[in-house]
C-alpha cells in the first residue's frame, strides 16, 4: 500500500485506505482483485 | 504491524505518537484521551447541557458521538446553510445521526430566513465562509441561550487549530492570537462558554474514529472551501508532519502553553450592548449578523425594488 500511496502523491495521514469493513496500514499488502476505498480526510475552508 | 497495547494486528498507525492499535485498542485510547483534555482543560463537568454544533461532517458527528457514549447530556444544533445539493445531503446525515440514537437534536434554516450563504456571498461580494462563519457564530450562540445550554461544544481538530494558527502568525494577528484557545470564557451574559474538545486530536484520527464508530458522516466538502486559504496552511503543515511527525501538535501545544500568554486580552470595545434588531450582544446599534442581514435586504430591493413594492 505504500507504493500506492507514493504513486498517487498521497500522503499517508491525509486518506484512510478501507478494504471492507477495515482500515488498512502503510504495510498492507494488496492482492490484485482488491477493491479498496481511498477516503480524504482533509475538511474546512 | 501490530497493536501497540494488546500485541494483536493493528488497524491504524499513528507516526506522531509513535504507536500502532487495533481497532478496540484504538477506540479506547481516543476515546480517553479526548475525555482527559476535556477534563485537564476544564472544558465542562458531567450534568452540564450542551450544545453540540453538527455540521454533518466527521468532526462533529464524532465528537458528539464521544460524548453522548460518555454519558454527557448533549443537544445537536446544526444550520442548515442553503448551498444547494451540499447543504441537504449534511442535514440528512445530522438526522439519520440522532435518530439512529436517540438523541435531542435542533435545526435552523439560513435558506428559510432568506440567507442562504450563496445569497449573502452575491450581495456582499465578499467570499462565502466569511458570511458562513459570522452565521454560524451567531446561530450557535442564539441557540445555546434559547435552548439553556451551559456549554457550546464545536469540533475543530488539530489540523484547524495548526492551520488558523499558522494564519495568525504570519500576519501576526495578535487579537487573533489571544483568542485563540481550546477554551473561551464567556464575555457576556447571553453568551456560553466555547470549547474545542479535538484541538489536539488529528483529522486522521478522527475520521478513523467515525469510520470505526460506523458514523455515516458527510465525506464531501463543501463546495465553497476549494481554494481557501486554511486548506493551503493544512496542505504546508501536511508536508511539514509526514517529514516531522509530532510538528502539528507541538506546533499548538506549545503554542497554548508557552506563546499564547504573551498575547494580551483586547480591551473591550463596549460592554453590555445591545443589538436593537434582535437583542444579542452588539458592539454597535446592530449585531455584525443583523448588520450583514440588512446590507443583504438592502441589495435585495436594489436588484428587485418592484417585487418588494408588491
Amino acid at each position: 500500500m505504500h507504493a500506492l500511496l507514493h504513486r498517487l502523491q498521497l500522503l499517508p495521514s491525509t486518506v484512510l485506505v478501507i478494504r471492507g469493513d477495515a482500515l488498512l496500514t502503510e504495510d498492507a499488502v494488496l492482492e490484485p482483485d482488491d477493491e479498496i476505498e481511498i477516503r480524504s480526510v482533509i475538511s474546512g475552508g | 504491524m501490530k497493536c501497540t497495547r494488546c500485541g494483536e494486528p493493528a488497524e491504524i498507525a499513528l507516526r506522531a505518537h509513535n504507536a500502532s492499535f487495533c481497532r478496540p485498542c484504538f477506540l479506547f485510547w481516543f476515546e480517553r484521551r479526548t475525555l482527559k483534555q476535556i477534563e485537564n482543560e476544564a472544558m465542562f463537568v458531567p450534568g452540564q447541557k450542551l450544545l453540540v454544533a453538527v455540521s454533518g461532517g466527521k468532526d462533529s458527528l464524532a465528537l458528539w458521538e464521544l460524548l453522548s457514549r460518555a454519558g454527557h447530556d448533549t443537544l445537536g444544533f446544526h444550520l442548515e446553510l442553503g448551498i444547494d445539493g451540499y447543504s441537504r445531503q449534511s442535514l440528512d446525515r445530522c438526522q439519520a445521526f440522532a435518530e439512529a440514537r436517540g438523541l435531542r437534536f435542533e435545526v435552523r434554516s439560513l435558506a428559510t430566513a432568506n440567507m442562504a450563504v450563496p445569497e449573502m456571498a452575491s450581495a456582499t461580494h465578499r467570499p462565502p465562509c466569511a458570511a458562513c462563519g459570522k452565521a454560524k457564530r451567531y446561530y450557535f450562540d442564539q441557540a445555546a441561550l434559547e435552548f439553556r445550554c451551559e456549554v457550546l461544544v464545536t469540533g475543530h481538530n488539530l489540523d484547524d487549530e495548526a492551520a488558523r494558527l499558522l494564519g495568525n502568525v504570519l500576519r501576526w494577528r495578535e487579537e487573533q492570537l489571544f483568542r485563540q484557545s481550546p477554551v473561551l470564557e464567556s464575555r457576556h451574559p447571553k453568551f456560553v462558554r466555547k470549547v474545542k474538545p479535538f484541538f489536539l486530536a488529528s483529522e486522521y484520527e478522527i475520521a478513523a474514529y467515525a469510520f470505526m464508530r460506523k458514523i455515516d458522516y458527510q465525506v464531501q466538502e463543501c463546495p465553497n472551501a476549494a481554494g481557501a486559504t486554511q486548506l493551503t496552511y493544512k496542505r504546508m503543515l501536511d508536508d511539514l508532519e509526514h517529514e516531522s511527525p509530532g510538528s502539528k501538535s507541538a506546533f499548538v501545544g506549545d503554542f497554548l502553553r508557552r506563546g499564547r500568554a504573551n498575547f494580551a486580552e483586547p480591551a473591550s470595545r463596549s460592554d453590555g450592548g445591545t443589538c436593537t434588531n434582535c437583542g444579542m450582544p452588539a458592539f454597535h446599534e446592530l449585531c455584525s449578523f443583523c448588520s450583514l442581514r440588512r446590507e443583504v435586504e438592502r441589495k435585495r430591493t436594489d436588484r428587485n425594488p418592484g417585487r418588494e413594492k408588491n
